[in-house]
């Protein structure tokens, strides 16, 4: 038992007790030649904006190895704590661990601390995290793009914010998106914010879910890296709401029964 | 004056005395289990006493509020980085204190050129597969104490027995609404303001617990209680809260 200040910060613990979030590459870790040799891809969906009663967050359940489906049932969409959730778009690898750190980092200061850590130094933290894994972002084996959401209690509103893989924290205004199946929803995403019938801050609960669900089932028809929605397997998106009371999971079976009314719908084909 | 075992032992025993009488004015912490949990109440302290530890354990201290702090910040420690590298359900209180600080209390303890724990501990998981209780207590020499039902910190061994005698006599059951909980433990815990216990005055049990309730009524704003509990009920990991003056005052109306 040592006589060191405790400032609350898990992630120094942690490397103190010798982890390390990106494996050491070396000097091969950075492109010598200063670019980066790989394009990056997020093979997935995952987008957030904000409705009548707070933040939605949403993502597909597909995990792709290249051409391969690994995986159609990944969570994508994790509970950070009770005011918070990261989506997360890229490596999985990397992005779990990402989420697993920010659990704990956010539970150990609250803990230690006895407050909680401000929703800036949140936000900061997860920039922080992406920051120490560039070395393998640049190497193209473990870029990370989530999102992040949260319930600002002293603005008293929800508040979504968008990373880039280097780091760069940027606050989305109304929505924000990310992942390869992104571009299909972000236009669709600005068209019924600006032309729809109401702007996406105006939707209530149902309308905000119906939306989600065809906004994904559309991502899934452009990309093949994002999984769409089998109502047969009972496959489903993830979506979670965030509130001034907290995090909540759509249920499978308010999705199912909100989507029954349209997967009777005719037309669709796309090509 | 340690090369001879007499002085050892004699030192050791005056480092009992001294910590006795350090810890004599503290506040008991009483435990008890509710329907969903647990609940951790205590009164009448200056500082905070009751604190979470990790998503299904907190604990409850009578001590010098520094030693208090540092065995705090030690056990939140292992069981983030345990949590972290393991799984949470990983992080269990029997590890984190036979395995961790017990012994570390024990060695502060004996060595006699070294400062001890001013510091007695009241800690309490809720097992999520069981939603049992589980309370262990230990003392500033390292020696602790498991219990299922409840579990009393007191600042001498004699108010300790006398909580204990009170609480037990009772019978409760481990289903209890919270208010009723937080009642008993109120209860249990006022035991420490009565001048003396059933059997010197010759009252009834339920006469005892009429004047203790007339006692936290008239008291209940001055003594200041720090209630919190664990609710496996609670939304998300951490099923740990603190209950609000509000809520407390109305388990009395």
């Amino acid at each position: 038992m040592d006589n060191k200040i405790s400032n609350g910060d898990f992630w120094s613990l942690l490397k103190q007790s010798g982890y390390r979030l990106c494996a050491d590459l070396g000097p091969a870790g950075i492109s010598g030649s200063g670019e980066a040799k790989h394009s990056f891809t997020h093979a997935t969906t995952i987008f957030s904006f904000k409705y009548g009663e707070g933040v939605l967050v949403a993502g597909d359940r597909r995990a792709t190895a290249g051409t391969t489906v690994m995986y159609d049932r990944t969570d994508k969409v994790i509970e950070i704590d009770r005011h918070s959730l990261l989506a997360i778009a890229g490596v999985p690898a990397t992005a779990f661990e990402i989420a697993r750190i920010m659990e704990h980092t956010f539970k150990y200061y609250r803990r230690s601390q006895l407050q909680e850590l401000s929703l800036d130094g949140k936000v900061r933290a997860l920039s922080r995290l992406l920051k120490e894994n560039i070395p393998m972002a640049l190497q193209g084996i473990g870029a990370v793009a989530p999102i992040y959401a949260a319930f600002d209690h002293i603005k008293k509103e929800g508040k979504i914010f968008f990373y880039d893989i280097l780091g760069a924290d940027f606050e989305g205004v109304e929505f924000t998106v990310s992942g390869s199946g992104s571009p299909a929803v972000r236009g669709i995403l600005y068209y019924e914010n600006r032309w729809g019938k109401s702007p996406l801050g105006h939707l209530n609960r149902a309308e905000a879910i119906l939306l989600t669900m065809r906004l994904l089932e559309t991502a899934s028809e452009f990309d093949s890296a994002t999984g769409g929605i089998n109502t047969r397997i009972r496959l489903y998106p993830q979506i979670k709401l965030i509130t001034e009371k907290g995090v909540e999971e759509v249920s499978q079976e308010t999705l199912e029964s909100i989507f029954a009314g349209e997967a009777g719908r005719a037309g669709g084909a796309h090509v | 004056m340690f090369e001879e075992p007499y002085r050892w032992v004699e030192a050791i025993r005056h480092r009992r005395e001294y910590l006795e009488d350090q810890l004599s004015g503290g506040s008991p912490v009483v435990g008890l289990s509710w329907k969903n949990g647990a609940v951790l109440a205590t009164a009448e302290s200056a500082t905070q006493k009751i604190y979470e530890i990790y998503d299904q354990i907190a604990f409850g201290g009578i001590g010098h509020p520094s030693d208090l702090e540092k065995l705090r910040a030690t056990v939140l420690e292992t069981a983030h980085i345990e949590g972290f590298n393991r799984s949470p359900g990983d992080v269990n209180l029997q590890r984190l204190i036979k395995f961790g600080i017990a012994p570390v209390i024990k060695q502060a303890f004996e060595e006699i050129l070294h400062s001890p724990f001013i510091a007695r501990l009241l800690f309490v998981e809720i097992s999520i597969p069981s939603r049992k209780p589980y309370f262990l207590r230990i003392n500033y020499d390292g020696i602790f104490d498991e219990s299922s039902r409840d579990g009393i910190l007191a600042p001498t061994s004699a108010l300790s027995e006398k909580m204990s005698r009170f609480i037990q006599a009772q019978n409760l059951l481990p289903d209890l609404a919270l208010d009723e909980a937080v009642q008993w433990a109120m209860r249990t815990w006022a035991i420490s303001k009565l001048p003396s216990g059933p059997e010197e005055n010759g009252e009834s049990p339920g006469g005892e617990t009429q004047k203790l309730d007339r006692l936290i009524r008239e008291n209940l704003s001055s003594w200041k209680p720090e209630i919190s509990v664990l609710d496996l009920e609670l939304p998300g990991t951490s099923k740990y809260r603190t209950l609000s003056t509000q809520e407390i005052t109305a388990c009395w109306r």
